[in-house]
């Protein structure tokens, strides 16, 4: 085996993502303030108790919501069947602490339901009849109706990879329509439906905004208020432990449900393009009725929300620096993105070259960061940062090198690089597993180099994933909370952090500008990149 | 004595820390031969091409290609600087370039070259492949790709040119005529070439030797008469199907003796001991049907190729025994029936194990 740069580069990028991982796991042994006997005999049980209860009330009602739509517009040709398709991906354009300010504002005692009722039938004490969408309940709801388009995406994929052969098989063996669904359709749709709520329960666990704005008390936020109330860095990583244990038994099971069977038909050979069954009557206007209520639900409402109150409230425009927030967005966006983009295909490349057992196993390990909450990241980013500089910087006596990572925009870009790393190194592989490797080795055998095959030849047949993956790790960065949150420079603010700032401290109407322009910026992105994501067995 | 202008010395080939062929040695005396490795799917063939370009090393012999020191144990010239061309048999196009473009590529290796022998113009028009210069990859045949593919091989003009299953995708109807092209080709070029092969014919056709990799051994080497005629070990015959062996007792300098068939003469390859009990070589060619002679054997099978029918005969003994037969013979036999072999036997070379 040859160590050549490209291992070594690989070898490096996959170990600094491993970093945080690391950190926390090596924090579980370490002593803590008095913070963890006073949390144990309180609210650890509530911590606990809560997560789970958050988690299997949002895996239900996005499995419901996800499989429903999914199997509507995959099954059945009713009105405005095509518009949904791509339409109900947009709620992705919605995070679910900006969801969890709607729902907020339009529900509130005088909010908005409050003035459309007013308007329609005059003066009144409404606010009684008007339920009251908080606490647990409005942080269910929240996740819920931002979350589900994983389960859409990834059910409505695994349903257009169904054969008619499988349809008709059904047919033959006598199966009415809703028997066919669940003897046949649904548990062949069974690793798709898994593996999105998979991504569901990984989001659900690390989601700090809305259930922050909740007051609800979940191990994500208690990992926070250890480190923010209690400056205990230690007791934040011992439950930071606990979690990760949890997310990584999701994911083992993730992995190992995908890999069981072979639930599709390969593109060539065995497939039968699915008809379309045309609904008609009640059944198309039902059909209409449920995919509009989730799009209005999970896109329209909030979207309606917040653009009212930037109407009704115009001040606010001129209260923020759209433009430095814009500019800030963009620049952690752009900055972000080239580091992943660059890195993901050294990483890629050095994998492949060097074909490298230990590499892959570091590489596999590595691409986990995207299970890690946003929130322990920071936290084991700091941890670690902190560790360095005592032990090692210190005693080189070099100068403190905290300064340089923590609070600042090299520190933001670093961890969103070990966040994301797994959103970049997997699109970039997606796209190479496409490359034969005898590609490589004609290229070679034509005279190229190893640099000039990935110049050449790799990187103008990756264009099309990388702009897909660059699209989605902008849309992905827009929506962060919680590690712009911890890691940004001071006074360095994006349309998320204003946002948040703005609603903890009760100035909702004050957070419908920047949510409004996260909106339409994550719109733009998710509307870039529906060709791909929704991409049919024939495209 | 004059140099090999390329040559293998007692080289073991591994892939994936698996040795697949042992003990290899063999050479190409002068630029311009092409020579063919033939052998059973999975023994290594591609291997052997592979290790030849660079693209696994070798911990064991030499490999050295116009006086140039290619792998050692301690010497690896990467493939981008041996200046070697490997064809592959699975489609090894770029995909996103069109034909034309990928051809091209190839030809960028070696522009500084004056003497250039051939245009893109003349391969295309060779290979037959105009038509689809402005496809892209996915959107051609597994034939037109591997045409495509030796397209770009033969432009860069490399020193050795190695061609593994050249035309194992292209039609059956269209074989013979690209197997005409490129022998032309690579005379014309005088371009080095190994081309592997499991096809025996298409062997014979394009290489002046044949080397027949068996069991982990390159067990033959040798002109494609020889190898046919001249098998050296029972091995090699049990390969190339062409004939079965029979027992029979040697009787004299000329002459050896079977149960079922009396007594045959020729001459003999190697000579054995008078009384030496040995296993004959009968190929198809080897028996004269003659409806006269009054030695007869059972039709048990008949094929017709179109040139010629292959009889198969069983002895009184059970051995079931090849002839060839001009496809015009109007005495046809039907199975079942019986057919005459005439006598005496003779057989121009004698084979024995």
């Amino acid at each position: 085996m040859k160590f050549n740069s490209w291992y070594l580069s690989s070898f490096l990028i996959s170990f600094v993502v491993l970093i945080p991982i690391i950190t926390v796991f090596t924090s579980f042994f370490e002593s803590t303030s008095n913070y963890y006997e006073i949390l144990k005999n309180t609210f650890l049980i509530e911590y606990i108790f809560n997560s789970v209860a958050l988690l299997i009330s949002v895996l239900i009602l996005t499995f419901l919501i996800g499989t429903g739509t999914a199997y509507l517009v995959s099954f059945y040709k009713f009105p405005g069947s095509n518009f949904f398709k791509w339409a109900l991906i947009l709620s992705f354009a919605v995070p679910p602490y900006i969801y969890a300010y709607s729902l907020t504002a339009f529900f509130e005692n005088y909010g908005t339901a409050f003035t459309i009722l007013k308007s329609l039938f005059g003066d009144a004490n409404y606010n009684k009849n008007i339920p009251k969408f908080d606490g647990m309940f409005g942080a269910i709801i929240s996740i819920s109706f931002s979350l589900f388009a994983y389960v859409y995406i990834l059910v409505r994929a695994s349903f257009l990879y169904q054969s008619q052969n499988l349809i008709d098989l059904g047919k033959n063996l006598g199966f009415s329509k809703l028997k066919s669904f669940y003897k046949i359709i649904l548990p062949a749709a069974r690793p798709a439906i898994v593996a999105g709520l998979s991504l569901v329960a990984m989001e659900t666990l690390a989601e700090f905004g809305a259930v922050d704005f909740f007051s609800i008390n979940t191990l994500t936020t208690g990992i926070y208020n250890a480190w923010i109330t209690f400056d205990d860095l230690a007791f934040a990583n011992r439950i930071s432990f606990f979690l990760l244990l949890f997310i990584f038994s999701l994911f083992v099971i993730e992995n190992l449900s995908r890999r069981k069977a072979k639930y599709h038909f390969n593109a060539r050979g065995g497939f039968k393009q699915k008809e379309k069954f045309k609904l008609s009557g009640n059944k198309a206007f039902f059909a209409f009725l449920g995919c509009f209520f989730v799009f209005f639900m999970s896109f329209l409402f909030p979207l309606s929300q917040m653009l009212y109150w930037t109407i009704k409230f115009p001040e606010n425009l001129f209260d923020i620096q759209i433009t430095d927030l814009l500019l800030n967005t963009l620049y952690l966006v752009f900055l972000s993105s080239l580091v992943l983009i660059i890195f993901s295909l050294i990483s890629n490349y050095g994998n492949r070259v060097s074909n490298n057992k230990t590499l892959n196993i570091l590489s596999t390990l590595s691409i986990s960061g995207y299970a890690i909450p946003g929130v322990i990241l920071a936290i084991a980013f700091i941890t670690f940062i902190a560790w360095f500089d005592d032990n090692i910087v210190k005693s080189l006596g070099f100068l403190s090198i905290k300064k340089i990572f923590i609070g600042s925009v090299l520190g933001l870009v670093l961890v969103y690089f070990i966040r994301f790393y797994s959103l970049a190194f997997n699109g970039i592989k997606s796209g190479y597993e496409k490359i034969n490797i005898s590609v490589d080795e004609s290229s070679y055998l034509l005279g190229f180099s190893k640099r000039k095959t990935f110049m050449n030849i790799h990187v103008p047949f990756l264009r099309n994933s990388l702009l897909f993956v660059i699209i989605l790790i902008s849309l992905e960065i827009v929506r962060e909370l919680p590690i712009t949150l911890i890691l940004r420079p001071f006074n360095f603010e994006t349309f998320a952090t204003t946002a948040y700032i703005s609603a903890s401290e009760d100035l909702l109407e004050a957070a419908a500008v920047p949510s409004l322009f996260l909106i339409l910026i994550a719109s733009f992105f998710i509307i870039v990149t529906s060709k791909y994501i929704l991409r049919e067995p024939n495209d | 004595m004059t140099k090999n202008f390329f040559e293998i010395k007692d080289v073991d080939f591994n892939i994936g820390g698996k040795t697949k062929v042992k003990n290899v040695s063999f050479s190409i005396k002068n630029e311009g031969e092409v020579i063919c490795l033939l052998g059973p799917s999975g023994i290594g063939k591609t291997t052997i091409l592979r290790t030849i370009a660079g693209l696994e090393k070798i911990e064991k012999g030499s490999i050295e290609l116009n006086n140039k020191m290619l792998s050692s144990k301690k010497i690896n010239v990467e493939p981008e600087n041996r200046n070697i061309s490997l064809s592959f048999q699975e489609n090894s196009l770029f995909p996103h370039y069109t034909v034309e473009k990928n051809i091209l590529l190839g030809s960028e290796r070696n522009k500084e070259k004056k003497d250039k022998k051939i245009s893109l113009e003349e391969i295309v028009d060779l290979l037959d492949i105009s038509n689809i210069l402005d496809k892209y990859p996915h959107q051609i045949s597994a034939g037109e790709a591997q045409r495509a593919s030796l397209a770009r091989s033969l432009i860069t003009q490399p020193d050795l040119l190695l061609l593994d299953e050249p035309l194992s995708n292209v039609d059956q109807s269209f074989k013979e005529e690209i197997q005409v092209r490129l022998k032309k080709i690579l005379n014309k070029l005088k371009i080095t070439t190994i081309i592997v092969t499991h096809d025996s014919y298409e062997a014979f056709y394009l290489g002046s030797k044949c080397g027949i990799i068996l069991n982990q051994e390159l067990k033959q080497y040798d002109d494609p008469y020889k190898v046919y005629h001249f098998p050296n070990s029972v091995e090699v015959v049990n390969f190339l199907n062409r004939g079965i062996l029979i027992p029979a007792k040697v009787t004299g300098k000329n002459t050896l003796e079977n149960g079922d068939l009396g007594i045959i003469e020729g001459n003999f390859i190697k000579q054995y001991p008078e009384g030496a009990n040995v296993q004959l070589l009968l190929q198809p060619e080897d028996l004269e049907h003659d409806d006269k002679s009054n030695l007869k054997l059972e039709v048990v099978d008949r094929k017709f190729r179109g040139t010629n029918f292959i009889y198969t005969l069983k002895t009184p003994s059970n051995n079931l025994i090849p002839v060839f037969v001009h496809s015009h013979h109007i005495h046809q036999h039907e199975i079942d029936e019986k057919f005459g072999i005439k006598r005496p036997i003779y057989i121009d070379h004698i084979v024995c194990f």
